[in-house]
């Protein structure tokens, strides 16, 4: 049997998983709805997200967020029957998170 | 429903499956009006029908006090064991009794456990000891905090139902299973074992604890309270550590095994 | 002979009881969870554009399509966190004095993180720095 590199996919999926527990229901309701309603200014945003350490965090979350989700879509879809592409799954979706990955960098940049 | 019409209820219905592999093609369902007693088991309604209306009937049991694991049994799609599923919970009735969900199917709710039994000594579920201690060194000592690090993974008694609530069992032929890898993590979490090394291989590969996506019924359906799923995912944070740690030019204290 | 019957299985296994389907929508908040990834980091992108582009872009949140999203996600992000937290004690065993610390302790300690969390990113948005 072959020795398995989930482990190191199973870590970012369990990170992200965490922060993403923590944090978003939070953060959907201040973007979600605070934000649309008038109830956070311009400039207090501005300054938010031009803040280094804040944007250097958004970058992390957007980082493990992003591959805690295509490591749960890739098994979730494993479940509902796509065994047979297993390996094409995967890199699709870890591909696809390296890709949000890289724009979160260039968004924060 | 009111109390009046349960203690009125002479008889319920148990649709039972059947299969015979000598003369059947497709496996159909048998309805049949089985006494109703108030202390009575699915089991004990299944051994009526046997003793009274059909000796062909087939289905394990032995011990009737839910520790032997024989006698498992979807009972209204659900994985229980006949003599701890009493009657009244499923009144009106009827009661479908069907084999585990998962398993090939010899005859009846008789199930294939070929591949269980396999899977189960593949992990070795017993003591391994590089070297025996002698006689003369006494037992192995175990403190009550040892023993409760693996106690709860003991107590399982193979009855399967863990297996038959598990949808990766269903789909992937290779996953270990909810039982295996709970007995393994058993052995693994005894302070008298040394097995470690050799479990490892099999139960950190992608068909031992890495198929596992944690729908968590196995415990639920568990007879015994062991838990599997907290087993799995125990030894996937194992796993894990070990993954990173290998990497690292030096061991650090306390992670070494 | 047709001998024993071979091993069923259903790719409708989901729908087999509650159990399983809140598997499986617990399994789907990760669709949710980077949808709103996506969101957001558009959201820090118009408003490092500038006044203007936020400005489209809050015409585009106010709208009842975006409140819609945003409460369906809201909700796959509860439902996230829920059984997140739940899952914590089965997947670490912390012994504290030679005893395990019970899963009930362990998961109002993660509630009481996840407020203090809250609390912080609250702060960050809605006191002036």
């Amino acid at each position: 049997m072959r020795p398995s590199n989930e482990p190191f996919w199973w870590a970012m999926f369990g990170a992200g998983g965490m922060i993403t527990a923590l944090l978003l229901p939070v953060l959907i309701i201040l973007t979600g709805f605070v934000v649309p309603a008038g109830g956070v200014d311009f400039n207090q945003l501005d300054t938010l997200f031009n803040n280094p350490l804040v944007r250097l965090i958004i970058l992390g979350v957007a980082f493990l967020s992003f591959f805690h989700a295509a490591h749960r879509i890739r098994h979730t879809l494993k479940d509902l029957g796509l065994r047979s592409v297993a390996t094409p799954l995967a890199v699709l979706c870890y591909a696809a998170a390296l890709a949000g990955t890289i724009w979160a960098a260039l968004v924060v940049l | 429903m009111t109390t009046e019409t349960m203690t009125d209820q002479r008889t319920v219905t148990l649709e039972v499956f059947r299969y015979h592999p000598d003369t059947d093609s497709e496996p159909s369902f048998q309805s049949y009006e089985v006494p109703y007693r108030e202390e009575w088991v699915v089991l004990d309604a299944l051994n009526w029908l046997k003793d009274e209306v059909d000796g062909t009937l087939s289905y394990r049991w032995s011990c009737r006090m839910g520790v032997c694991g024989s006698c498992g049994t979807m009972v209204n799609g659900y994985p229980r064991l006949t003599c701890n599923a009493f009657l009244r919970e499923f009144l009106p009735g009827p009661i479908r009794v069907e084999p585990l969900r998962g398993f090939p199917v010899e005859r009846d709710m008789v199930t294939v456990l070929d591949d269980f039994m396999e899977k189960l000594t593949d992990v070795k579920p017993y003591i391994i000891r590089e070297e025996e201690q002698s006689l003369d060194e006494g037992e192995y000592r175990q403190s009550p905090s040892q023993l409760a690090d693996y106690k709860q993974f003991s107590m399982c008694i193979n009855c399967t139902l863990c297996y038959a609530a598990c949808p990766v069992y269903e789909h992937e032929d290779d996953f270990l299973g909810p039982a295996v890898l709970a007995l393994a993590q058993r052995y693994n979490l005894d302070s008298r074992d040394q097995g470690n090394e050799q479990r490892q291989q099999l139960i950190w590969a992608d068909e031992g604890i890495w198929d596992c996506t944690f729908v968590g019924e196995c415990s639920e359906v568990c007879p015994k309270d062991v838990d599997p799923a907290a087993a799995i995912q125990q030894a996937k944070v194992d796993a894990t550590n070990n993954f990173f740690i290998s990497f690292l030019p030096f061991t650090p204290p306390g992670m070494g095994r | 002979m047709p001998g024993p019957l071979p091993r069923a299985k259903s790719n409708v296994w989901w729908n087999r009881g509650w159990p399983y389907r809140v598997f499986l929508l617990r399994e789907l908040s990760a669709v949710a969870v980077a949808v709103y990834i996506v969101l957001l980091l558009v959201l820090v992108s118009q408003v490092r554009e500038g006044r203007g582009a936020f400005n489209d872009h809050l015409d585009l949140l106010e709208s009842p399509l975006f409140w819609i999203i945003h409460a369906v996600i809201l909700g796959f992000a509860q439902l996230h966190t829920s059984t997140w937290f739940r899952a914590v004690p089965k997947s670490m065993r912390v012994k504290l004095g030679g005893r395990v610390v019970p899963p009930e302790a362990m998961i109002f300690g993660m509630y009481a993180l996840w407020v203090g969390a809250s609390l912080v990113v609250l702060a960050a948005f809605l006191v002036e720095w």
